[in-house]
């Protein structure tokens, strides 16, 4: 059987370009996917973000936090704000980070047995990662992955 | 052997992480400050000179994004 993508996780990957975009990334990242999904309350995977309180605005602010402190671990400060924001990048496609695509295999791999790849399941991939941004920021917000991961399987179930 | 348990937010984590955002930083100064020159004046030869790659390069980059910006680039 093949999998496919329901039409609400077709959109997350538009939206999460548009995320990848709006932060000046050269890539579409695993975290950008994660923003797309806090930004779409009505899906599967917002609800489950939104009942942990990661809110767009949320998420937005858990990132901003783990960019200032990887920084800071490497020596460097940066006042908010204090910098020039340049123009948008105009390429047409942006291109897919490896987080992103590890991410999607991920969610492939949790879908299976399913008819579709529902947002949830791309919200598993997302979570299934051990190491990086995702990881980072979350956890300097306070919040659990793996419980995330578990209220993630039961609202799948459910 | 099974893989390591990691902490993401601990030793080698932190330093791994501090690369990803000091890379992240490099480029988006390189965005701003790019734009800036060019919006100065510079020409391509020059803000290549400076940033230590060819002329090629920075034009590739960054032509686009700065034209759709409204930076006037003709003979440059």
């Amino acid at each position: 059987m093949v999998t496919r993508l329901a039409p609400d996780a077709r959109s997350l990957f538009t939206a999460a370009e548009i995320e990848a975009r709006t932060n000046r990334s050269p890539l579409v990242e695993a975290e950008h996917l994660l923003l797309a999904m806090s930004a779409h309350p009505a899906t599967d995977a917002g609800q489950v973000l939104a009942s942990a309180g990661l809110t767009h605005e949320a998420l937005e602010r858990a990132l901003a936090t783990e960019f200032e402190a990887s920084l800071a671990a490497g020596g460097v400060s940066v006042a908010a704000g204090g910098q020039d924001r340049p123009s948008a990048r105009q390429t047409r496609r942006l291109r897919l980070s490896a987080s992103f695509k590890a991410a999607i295999e991920r969610s492939v791999t949790a879908s299976s047995g399913s008819r579709q790849i529902r947002p949830a399941h791309l919200l598993l991939g997302v979570l299934g990662a051990q190491a990086g941004t995702v990881p980072r920021a979350l956890r300097l917000a306070g919040v659990d992955q793996a419980e995330l991961a578990t209220l993630t399987r039961q609202a799948l179930a459910g | 052997m099974p893989a390591l348990e990691i902490d993401p937010t601990s030793g080698p984590a932190d330093g791994l992480a501090a690369v990803v955002a000091l890379r992240r930083l490099a480029d988006l100064m390189e965005d701003a400050e790019v734009e800036r020159a060019m919006r100065s004046g510079w020409s391509w030869p020059q803000v290549a000179e400076a940033l230590g790659v060819t002329r090629q390069a920075v034009h590739k980059k960054h032509a686009q994004r700065l034209i759709a910006a409204g930076v006037d680039l003709r003979r440059r």
